[in-house]
């Protein structure tokens, strides 16, 4: 795949999405301008830039949702459902054809059927003469290529031939071509582009239009120049270049030969262009009457015929080739949208001149010559993931170098200490320190991406969701820069959809009962990230019904989750958390209690697997929160390293709350088990030689006994350990080979001195 | 003043418009619902100025005072 179409498969999907998000708050909150424009942008840029890889399908398609919506921009059409249910089933297609072509460097075989099938689906919409806009010709499908002339000349040439011919002698002239962009900053420049152009002697035809499509006046910079001036002068060229020699990169001045433009000179009867325009226009109409099965062939045969004499006699031969052979085509297709597109060409090209003020207003968007100078650079390097992971491997493995070397310098310590050398092995050591911390630091960065990456597909699911459930649900999203470990993120989206999923479902109740509940009909659904410290946290909110603890804990009774005298222990609070557990509940009785319960536990499980916690809000009748509280990146793990029936095990940071000495006499024993008081809640002690059944040291029953306080899966446990090593910043690898089915462990580092620790799983080993 | 509002809400470009007054133009514009503009009495107007005026879509009623503007951006209707 080359450089250019790998650009066109990251760019679409996030046209893509684009498209998607504008297309749904079109729904949501209305047709601003803007947001039309946002939604047409999208298209047309997609659309360019399947022209650009050729994917003829792809243009075509997304041609006829263009038409659809240029028709609600300028205020023939309406927003509905439908068009946006199209619109996004349109969307869906491009999103498929760009894993196909990632993956095949091609389209599937039916696609072009495909796209025409959805090109008819979405000219279904347009009222009947929507469609008698002017069009674009696709990129790439003016005859190009004659006479090695860049592509914006032959359509300057073709746009302009009404005017060209108007302003010609007999004898057609060595012309020449200029195309002046100037930047936007111009007019602080003090320059007045239109002043340039007045100075082109023997001018033949000018243009103007936008750039970029204009913005609504009222969010127009006047001062920030978007033209684009284009202009065929008979004048002399070297006088022509000299008027733009201050702005070199800002213009293109093409000679043209005298051949490019005799068919212009020749055509001698302007009157005849409006009737030509007729009758293809005419044969468009005919094309586009549906279900004509009987009398196909005939139609396809007197359209192509009818059209091409018609070309031919306006002297336009290669249209008329052109619509002959895509008259062929139709037939052997048995569809006439090879046909219909070509005739829909020829009449761009036909479109003479059109004076930008007078004929539509001036407001004409559709840059017919964009091409790829307009593109914007976009000053991002994109790096492959496996790129990156690699990168982050290697900075892993440096921390491990590291750790090594920091042990050997504690030796050189401790055998030659206080010397030259050992200070200055000290003294390197810490310089390499900080380069390793700092670099690991940096590469850790290259995986974060901002969440607006994951919320992104929400306001479809939502809007889908919505739909199939006949609710009213809006979404409202905060914290979208907020930044992320890939691999974080990645491990969220399901869960996420889940929660997401299930307030939707379960949260938030119908129409009805809203009303009677005195809220507004519409519910809100809110996604919110925040940075706190380290962690990230994020909130799934709905203004629902919420979950009634009264009812969690019959249920909780009932399937025996706890033993009853602990389950009337707990606060409602912590009631209502037990719908994290595993066989709280299963699908078919959820809906029954209110709301949340599918698989919650499996909620649990993934945000616990990628170091996280989660936690649950709820007020009856008022909604409920559900929070997420996750490490930023899940590549380095802080890990605490203890000594326990003379063996080293880690501990993650993130299970410990805190260590502590505590004096025997704080300790009290419950039938044979130790435990101890610690901020009003009874923790019990265990010891950890005991649990890895490991010898046990004889301990002096009047000594300070070392506690570490870990907390996992709402559980809470005193390890009682002998001694903290220490604590080290290592990156976490998964138990492989033998220990792959180890129990108990959450992976293994590498200690300074080259001995593997074992990273003990908290919460499985917590009885 | 090169950019002003008649009496009857139209705004009018009179003698030569330069790049500022394209922002007296705009801010006109956007003061009046249904906005018209008069360009018989300009006689040059500066890229900025046609550019709020293209992008406002409005087509200027009469005669543009400017000639080249008139022969290359708005022709007479025949």
């Amino acid at each position: 795949m080359s450089a250019l179409q790998e650009q066109f498969v990251t760019e679409a999907r996030e046209l893509v999405r684009q498209a998607t998000d504008d297309l749904i708050a079109l729904e949501r909150n209305g047709a601003s301008s803007e947001r039309i424009d946002g939604v047409f942008r999208a298209f047309h840029t997609l659309k360019g830039s399947a022209g650009m890889v050729e994917l003829p399908a792809m243009s075509l398609m997304l041609h006829a949702a263009e038409d659809l919506l240029a028709g609600i921009r300028h205020g023939t059409l309406g927003v509905n459902a439908e068009i946006v249910d199209t619109a996004l089933a349109c969307l869906d297609q491009v999103s498929r054809w760009v894993d196909d072509f990632e993956d095949a460097g091609a389209l599937p075989a039916q696609a072009g059927a495909d796209g025409r099938a959805m090109a008819e689906r979405l000219r279904s919409l347009l009222p009947g003469r929507a469609v008698q806009q002017p069009r674009l010709p696709a990129p790439g499908s003016t005859p190009g290529g004659i006479l090695g002339l860049p592509e914006w000349v032959l359509r300057l040439i073709a746009t302009e031939r009404g005017a060209l011919a108007s302003s010609m002698q007999e004898r057609p002239p060595v012309a020449t071509a200029i195309c002046y962009e100037p930047i936007a900053g111009c007019f602080y420049n003090g320059d007045d582009p239109l002043q340039l152009m007045r100075q082109i002697p023997g001018l033949l035809t000018f243009r103007v239009e936008p750039r970029e499509p204009f913005l609504p006046l009222a969010e127009i910079d006047p001062y920030a120049c978007n033209l684009r001036l284009q202009a065929i002068s008979a004048g002399d060229f070297e006088e022509i270049a000299r008027i733009f020699r201050l702005v070199p990169d800002q213009v293109q001045i093409i000679r043209i030969p005298r051949e490019a433009l005799a068919d212009v000179a020749e055509r001698g009867k302007p009157g005849d262009q409006p009737l030509i325009e007729t009758i293809l226009e005419a044969q468009c109409e005919l094309l586009r009457v549906p279900d004509r099965t009987e009398d196909f062939a005939g139609c396809i045969g007197a359209a192509t015929r009818v059209a091409e004499n018609a070309l031919h006699y306006g002297r336009q031969p290669h249209l008329a080739d052109a619509v002959g052979r895509a008259g062929g085509m139709a037939l052997a297709q048995r569809h006439a949208g090879a046909l219909l597109s070509a005739l829909e060409q020829a009449l761009v090209a036909l479109a003479g001149r059109r004076s930008p003020l007078a004929a539509d207003g001036g407001a004409r968007p559709d840059a017919t010559t964009a091409g790829p100078s307009e593109r914007t650079v976009d000053r991002v390097l994109r790096v492959s993931e496996a790129k990156i992971e690699n990168l982050v491997n290697l900075a892993g493995e440096f921390i491990v170098a590291r750790n090594a070397l920091a042990y050997s310098a504690g030796q050189v310590g401790q055998a030659i200490g206080g010397s030259e050398v050992a200070s200055s092995v000290q003294r390197d050591l810490d310089a390499i320190d900080r380069l390793v911390t700092e670099l690991h630091g940096t590469v850790l960065q290259l995986r974060m991406v901002p969440m607006a990456q994951l919320f992104g597909s929400f306001p479809r699911l939502i809007r889908d969701l919505a739909r199939q459930l006949n609710k009213n649900v809006a979404l409202v999203t905060r914290g979208e820069t907020t930044e992320v470990d890939k691999t974080i993120m990645d491990r969220l989206f399901e869960p996420m959809v889940h929660l997401v999923r299930n307030a939707l479902d379960h949260g938030v109740e119908d129409a009805l009962q809203r009303r009677a509940a005195g809220k507004s009909e519409a519910a809100t659904i809110s996604i919110v990230a925040s940075r706190i410290g380290d962690r990230l946290l994020l909130e799934i909110t709905d203004d629902g019904r919420g979950i009634d603890p009264r009812v969690v804990r019959n249920k909780a009774l009932e399937r025996r989750l706890l033993p009853p005298i602990e389950l009337a222990a707990l606060t409602d609070q912590a009631v209502v958390n037990l719908v994290f557990s595993a066989g709280f509940s299963t699908a078919s009785e959820v809906t029954d209690i209110s709301g949340r319960g599918i698989g919650m536990d499996v909620v649990r499980a993934a945000i616990e697997q990628v170091g996280g916690r989660v936690s649950l809000e709820t007020n009856v009748g008022v909604g409920t929160t559900v929070r997420l509280d996750l490490p930023m990146t899940i590549a380095m793990s802080r890990i605490m390293v203890v000594e326990a029936g003379g063996q080293m095990f880690g501990i993650a940071m993130d299970a410990v709350s805190e260590t502590l000495r505590i004096t025997p006499d704080r300790v009290s024993t419950i039938k044979s088990n130790d435990g101890f008081v610690l901020h009003d809640r009874v923790v019990p002690i265990i010891s950890l030689a005991e649990l890895m059944n490991l010898p046990q040291q004889k301990r002096d029953a009047a000594a300070a006994r070392l506690l570490v306080v870990v907390e996992a899966a709402e559980r809470i446990a005193a390890f009682e350990i002998d001694a903290i090593r220490d604590r080290l910043d290592g990156v976490l690898k998964p138990m492989q080979g033998l220990l792959a089915g180890a129990r108990g462990y959450a992976g293994t580092t590498l200690l300074g001195n080259g001995q593997v620790l074992l990273v003990l799983d908290v919460k499985e080993i917590l009885p | 003043m090169t950019v002003r509002h008649s009496e009857t809400g139209v705004v009018i470009l009179e003698d030569a418009c330069a790049v500022e007054d394209a922002e007296s133009l705009l801010r006109l514009l956007l003061a009046t619902p249904t906005p018209a503009i008069d360009w018989t009495s300009c006689s040059h107007l500066h890229t900025a100025v046609v550019q709020v005026i293209l992008a406002s879509g409005i087509a200027p009623t009469g005669r543009c005072g400017d000639a080249w503007v008139r022969q290359w951006l708005a022709p007479e209707p025949p």
